[in-house]
This record gives structure tokens, C-alpha cells and sequence, in this order.
């Protein structure tokens, strides 16, 4: 970290105006069949990107909704053909080693070692989420200048797959260190303009963030031999229940206090530092308070939409069923309340969250940003339509 | 903004470095340019023409106007790099009123056609697998599997619909010794003379609902159900004989490597529509409806060529489809994964065979059957 003049971030996203620009191109989605979509995420990220003023200048988002949807479409030939054909054929040998199953668990192993196969989406779907990255930040712009990725995302893949391993053979001990070189890798990688950014810091510097998980695996541990003793299962359950409870917490804990370390020991060209200090609490708040609101407002939108329809379908109901229109009616409906819902998550949760990293980052040193020079245009690959198909990411 | 003498602050990047320029912009003095004029000398003044100045659309700043060009890069949107920031309250709202191009949005020449191009080919290809190259893999592929393999891989699928739906311990199926053997006899005086590659395995399931199915490798399963409903053993000869029909043509086998391959593929075209997954579901039990139907059919028809070989009239069959036609026939033909009961009924008695009159299992063996899961 170095130190020098601290550069404040601000986020000025109003929730009405981000909840009427969600919930209109929300319908205009349903209205399209789902083809709006790509535009609606265009235009939300945009209202987003400027809402973030980071010393006077606005971030500025340049993705267009045309790109996203033929990015798409050909993720979509890509993958049908890759999931149909591969699927299929793996089904097809997984059937050659079916033997004749003993019990009904040892069937349903068999089952799962057919269906399996689902595992072929995996390097996927890590290809897509570092191809999305690399797309978003290509299209992010700062004082005119584009921000940029390598394009190296099957070299995240693999490199996924093996921590991932590594943290499930080590029972999650070494789960910082998938973190923290997945974290760098992705880092290291990504540009403003010619200058580089980097991960510094280590990868044990991650294990304080994760003293709250620790506590709930000893407090489930506990539960165990409590339960292994005294075959007691009144007293257990109460520690098995919060253990799950603490462990809920410690993951929001771990996330945050990971985020806070990690970006606060990145730098722009070994000069421009960051300082982070997201707080636990003020997440847990903003979720808790953001889902009594929306569980609050969505219950009641459902509650008018369920209505609606039993008044516009009721009447139509005859012996034989309400009929196509009906259904349509019915699926309308149902697709609408989606979108209000979709849209008060957007402006009650994620903007909410957004807004606080944003407000608690400072930039160190922020005039040496002046020196940066422009990058090339980068064609931005499938432009998301790998993420979308595989249905990764979400509104923003 | 009226003239030179009214020029204002404004801020500008010039698209190659990041450095922050203070420059006070106005119009030319014939009116058709931007004028602007950078406070460090050292830079020459720049001119914009008003009629390639565009802004940017959808910020969440409306007090403020960013200003670009427009310009033929090969960027994602015909846009010059260069940004020109103005917050002064009186420019911006000079810009909004009097330059009606402002926020265009310049749209390259043959994009229609490309959208249409890439949107026909990805439909085209979509169709093109789930409906000719994951059906036809799956024929080939169910065809060439060994049957060995087929009947351990069915054997897994009944050990997994056992435990799933049956009480714990206490197995699904009937295990009356005399229901058995009169199920058997049933099979084998319909099966008699005709080359079937399995070795058939069919059971009866202690539940009410009036069903039969068939499972890869010649396993076959009625429901207590059917047994309760039927009038006659021909009635049950006939639904046997059209799952027997399933299991001859390998259609379960076809049908679980088919759902195998397009499973994901579905979902996929959805993506991330909101409330996609019921849509999914809903598409995936559209297209299976329809590739079902024409195997149901098919088994129909194999079904009635057992009777007719066996020497067992088709009536009872039609007169059981008419029967439940009243239960199924609520949900219109393409959401249904059979053909509607009365147009089976009607297709199965003008295939009848007159003077067939034999009964398949006399009244004690009916008896024994009906009793089977005590």
C-alpha cells in the first residue's frame, strides 16, 4: 500500500429511478420473449456505470445491446451442439457400466453417476464468468480511457478446476488460497488504459476473514459428538441450528473481510494504490432491510397480480379448461410480477451493495491516473452470450 | 451560448490519455461547429461540427451532458474516444433545446440484415439438433447399444423407481404367486411366435392409478390400478401389448438418450430470462409431448398386430380407451404426450379384426391376476 492523497468514491443511483428503468425494460422483456433483455442490461448498466464518480469523473459503460445478443446467438449454436451432442454421448457410455444395483441407494448412485455428465458444463461455465468479466471491462471507460482484460480465460479454467479440487480434498482449509490466486490471476490481468493492475498481499493473509466459518464447523462438530454421546437428538439440534446460522453469517463475514483485504492490497502500474473498507454489518443490513422491502412490496404485487388473474380467467373457465388464451393470460401475469420483483431486488439489494463498496473505496495517489495512456479496442469476444446462455451473472 | 463572448467552462478528455483538460467551449461564429478552446496555450483550439455531436444516452447524471462524436471506428458503436463533459446548467440546457441530434443513435449500415442472418442460422441450428440430429444419434445410438447392457441399465431404472415411490422396506411390486403366473401366461400366449429380444419382465405395482409403463431392457410395469379398472383380460392384454410395443421398438431407451442430449439445450436458449425456469419446463414438456406421440402411435399399432396374431379381438382395447377417454382428454392433444383416447379408440376398431373372439385367460386365471397384490 502506498500512501499519498486519498481520493474518495462516490454512488449517486437514486432506488426510483433505477426501479422505473428495471421494471420498464423488464416488460419490454416479456413483451419480446425475453429478447429485450440484452438492451434492458445494457441500459441498466449504464445508469449504474455513471452513477459511480470516482474523483469528479464518471465511470462510463459502452457495451451495446446489439453485440450481446449476437454474442448469444452464437454461444447458443455453440452449445447446443456441444451440450446435446456431448451429453448425449456421454450419457450413452456412462450406460456400459451400469451393473445391476444391489439397493435402492446404491440405484440411485448409479443415477447420479449418469446424470454426472452435468459436470461437462463446468469448464464452461468458469470459461464464460472470466469471458463476462473481460467483456464488462472492455466496455468500461474512465475519463475516455478503456479499461481491459487478457484474453486468458482457459488458462482460468484450469487453473479453477485444480482449487477447486484442492479446497474440497482439504476440506475448504485451503480455501483462501483459491480465493487469493484465483483473485490474482484475474488481477493481474485486468488493465486501465496501458497500466496494469495487481494483486499484492498473500494468500494467509486471508485466514482471519475466515474465523466466523471456523467457529460454525467447531460448533457443528460439537453438535455431533454431542449427539454421538448422549443420542440425544433435543440437545443436538439447537447446536445444529446455530451452527448453520453462524455459518451463514461467516460466509457473508469471509466475503466481505476477503473483498477488504484484497482490494485493498491491489495497484494500478505499482503506483495508484486502493484503500477498502466494506463492513460486515452494513451488508447484513442491506440485506436483511432490502428483503423485508421487497418480500414486503413483491408479496403484495403477487397478491394483485393473483387477483387480476382469477378475474380476467375466472369468467373464461368452462368444462373443458380456460383454454390457450388463458394460459397465456396466466403466464403473463406470472412473468410481469417477476419482472417488479426482479427490478425491487435490483433497487433495494444489488444497488444498495454497489453503493457501499463503492463509498467505502479510496483511491491512493489518485494523480498519477493522468499518465495512462489509451488501450485498443478489444472486440470483446461473445460479448457475454456464453454467461447469459449459461444463465450466470444476473440483472447486472 | 450565443457566442464567443459567452464561452464556458467544460472539461475534456481526448480519448489517448487519461490527463483532465480545463477548456471553455462556445459556437463558431458561422454557427456550425463547437468551438473548443483548451486554458493550457500550449494546445491549439479544436472545432467539433454540431452535426456529428452526439451525447451520451441513459446517465444517471441528468444535470450533466457528455458530449462525443460521431466517427467511423471500428469500436463497438460509431463513437470517437474523445469525451467532453459539460455541467454548466444553461449549456446543457441550450444543447437539449436547439441541437435535436443530440442523442442519435447512428446505427452502421447492414446491421438489420446481419441480426437477421445470425438470428436465422442460430434458430436454424437449434431446430436442426433437437429435431433431426439428437433424435436420429438417438435412434442409431439405441439401436447399437448391447442388450445386456440395456436390460442392467432398465433393471437400474426399476431399483430407482422402486425406492423413490415405494414405502420404505415394503417393495412396490405384487408378489401373488398365482397373480404371477397368470400375468405370465397373459405374456406369453400374446407373445407367442414373434421375435422379441427380451427376455420380458412384466410386474404389477401395488398403486391405484389405472397406468402401465414401460422401462429400458423389456421391463414392463402395470399399475394395480389398470388391473381394478379393465373389464376383461383382453382389455389388459391390449395396454400390455402396446408397452411390449414400446419395449420391442427400444422406445424408452431412444427416449432417455434423446432427453439426455437436449435437456441442457432448452434452458440454454431461455438463458437468463427472468422466470425462465418454468418456461423451460414448460418447452421441455412441449417438445418431449410431441416426440412422444408419434411412439405412441407406432406401439398402438404393434399393439394391435399381437392381438390380431394372438387371435384376441381389439374391441376391449378401443372400449378401455373410451373409457379413460373422459379422464385424459381434458388436456388438448399437443400438451398431452399421448394421442387423444377417442381418436385411439376410433383408429383401434377400424384396425379390428372381425371374428376374433379367443379370451386370453379363463375366469380362475382372471381371478388370480386381478388378485395379485392380495
Amino acid at each position: 500500500m502506498t500512501t499519498g492523497p486519498l481520493t474518495k468514491v462516490f454512488y449517486t443511483g437514486q432506488r426510483g429511478a433505477l426501479f422505473g428503468l428495471a421494471f420498464k425494460t423488464a416488460l419490454l422483456t416479456v413483451l419480446t420473449l425475453g429478447i429485450y433483455r440484452f438492451w434492458a442490461k445494457t441500459r441498466i448498466r449504464r445508469y449504474v456505470w455513471s452513477s459511480v464518480s470516482i474523483d469528479g469523473d464518471r465511470l462510463e459503460y459502452t457495451g451495446t445491446g446489439l453485440e450481446k445478443f449476437l454474442g448469444f446467438l452464437v454461444a447458443v449454436v455453440i452449445l447446443a451442439i456441444y451440450l446435446g451432442i456431448v451429453q448425449l454421448l456421454l450419457f450413452y457410455f456412462g450406460l456400459h457400466f451400469v451393473a445391476e444395483p444391489e439397493t435402492g441407494e446404491e440405484a440411485l448412485m448409479q443415477a447420479a453417476v449418469i446424470y454426472i455428465t452435468l459436470l461437462a458444463v463446468l469448464p464452461l461455465m468458469l470459461f464464460a464468468t472470466y469471458r463476462a468479466r473481460r467483456y464488462i471491462l472492455a466496455r468500461t471507460r474512465l475519463r475516455g480511457i478503456r479499461f481491459g482484460m487478457d484474453a486468458a480465460a482457459w488458462g482460468y479454467v484450469w487453473r479453477a478446476i485444480l482449487h477447486y479440487l484442492l479446497t474440497a480434498v482439504t476440506l475448504g482449509i485451503l480455501l483462501p488460497r483459491q480465493t487469493y490466486w484465483l483473485e490474482k490471476y484475474k488481477t493481474d490481468r485486468s488493465y486501465y488504459g496501458d497500466a496494469r493492475f495487481e494483486q499484492g498481499g498473500r494468500w494467509t493473509g486471508l485466514y482471519p476473514a475466515m474465523i466466523h466459518l471456523l467457529i460454525a464447523v467447531l460448533i457443528l462438530g460439537v453438535g455431533i459428538a454431542v449427539l454421538a454421546l448422549t443420542e440425544d437428538p433435543a440437545r443436538a439440534v439447537p447446536l445444529a441450528a446455530l451452527g448453520y446460522g453462524w455459518g451463514a453469517f461467516g460466509w457473508v463475514f469471509y466475503a466481505v473481510r476477503g473483498r477488504r483485504y484484497l482490494d485493498s492490497h491491489k495497484m494500478l502500474d505499482g503506483r495508484v494504490g486502493f484503500d477498502a473498507r466494506p463492513r460486515v454489518g452494513r451488508v447484513i443490513a442491506i440485506y436483511l432491510l432490502g428483503s423485508l422491502a421487497v418480500g414486503l412490496a413483491g408479496g403484495a404485487v403477487f397478491a394483485v397480480a393473483s387477483g387480476a388473474t382469477a378475474m380476467a380467467v375466472g369468467p373464461m373457465a368452462g368444462p373443458g379448461g380456460t383454454g390457450p388464451v388463458g394460459i397465456v393470460i396466466v403466464a403473463l401475469l406470472y412473468l410481469g410480477a417477476f419482472s417488479v420483483f426482479g427490478a425491487l431486488v435490483l433497487a433495494f439489494i444489488t444497488q444498495p451493495l454497489i453503493a457501499h463498496f463503492c463509498e467505502t473505496l479510496s483511491i491512493l495517489d489518485a494523480g498519477a491516473l493522468a499518465d495512462v495512456r489509451q488501450r485498443a479496442y478489444d472486440k470483446g469476444g461473445d460479448a457475454e452470450g456464453f454467461a447469459d446462455a449459461l444463465d450466470i451473472g444476473g440483472a447486472i | 451560448m450565443t457566442g464567443p463572448q459567452g464561452a464556458v467552462a467544460a472539461t475534456f478528455f481526448d480519448g489517448q490519455t487519461a490527463q483532465r483538460h480545463a477548456v471553455r467551449i462556445a459556437p463558431t461564429s458561422d454557427g456550425l461547429g463547437l468551438a473548443v478552446l483548451f486554458d493550457d496555450a500550449a494546445r491549439g483550439a479544436l472545432v467539433w461540427p454540431f452535426d456529428r455531436i452526439r451525447a451520451l444516452d441513459g446517465q444517471a447524471d441528468r444535470a450533466s451532458l457528455t458530449l462525443t462524436l460521431r466517427a467511423e471506428t471500428g469500436d463497438e458503436a460509431p463513437r470517437d474516444p474523445a469525451r467532453l463533459i459539460v455541467t454548466d446548467a444553461a449549456a446543457v440546457d441550450w444543447f437539449h433545446r436547439t441541437r435535436p441530434a443530440l442523442f442519435h443513435r447512428d446505427v452502421r449500415p447492414g446491421t438489420f440484415r446481419k441480426v437477421a442472418i445470425w438470428l436465422s442460422g442460430a434458430v436454424a441450428a437449434t431446430l436442426l439438433m433437437l429435431f433431426v440430429i439428437l433424435p436420429g444419434l438417438a435412434n442409431y445410438l439405441a439401436a447399437h447399444i448391447p442388450v445386456e447392457q440395456e436390460v442392467a441399465f432398465g433393471r437400474a431404472v426399476m431399483a430407482q423407481v422402486e425406492y423413490l415411490f415405494g414405502d420404505g422396506e415394503k417393495g412396490l411390486t405384487c408378489s401373488g404367486a398365482e397373480g404371477q403366473a397368470a400375468l405370465d401366461l397373459l405374456v406369453a400366449r400374446l407373445t407367442e411366435g414373434q421375435a422379441i429380444p427380451y427376455a420380458l419382465q412384466v410386474r404389477v405395482f401395488d398403486h391405484a392409478m389405472p397406468n402401465a409403463f414401460a422401462a429400458p431392457g423389456g421391463q414392463i410395469v402395470v399399475f394395480r390400478g389398470l388391473l381394478d379398472d379393465a373389464k376383461s383380460p383382453e382389455e389388459v392384454a391390449g395396454v400390455l401389448g402396446h408397452e411390449i410395443g414400446h419395449a420391442v421398438r427400444r422406445d424408452p431407451t431412444r427416449l432417455a438418450l434423446r432427453a439426455a442430449g437436449s435437456a441442457g439445450i432448452l434452458s440454454v436458449v431461455l438463458g437468463d430470462v427472468s422466470g425462465g425456469t418454468l418456461a423451460g419446463i414448460a418447452g421441455e414438456h412441449l417438445m418431449r409431448a410431441a416426440y412422444t406421440r408419434e411412439a405412441e402411435s407406432a406401439a398402438d399399432d404393434y399393439a394391435l398386430m399381437l392381438l390380431a396374431d394372438a387371435g384376441v379381438s381389439s374391441e376391449p382395447l378401443a372400449a378401455f380407451f373410451d373409457r379413460i377417454a373422459t379422464l385424459t382428454d381434458a388436456m388438448p392433444e399437443y400438451l398431452s404426450s399421448h394421442p387423444l383416447s377417442a381418436g385411439r379408440a376410433e383408429r383401434i376398431r377400424t384396425g379390428a379384426l372381425y371374428g376374433a373372439d379367443r379370451h386370453i385367460l379363463d375366469e380362475a386365471e382372471w381371478r388370480a391376476l386381478r388378485g395379485i397384490c392380495g
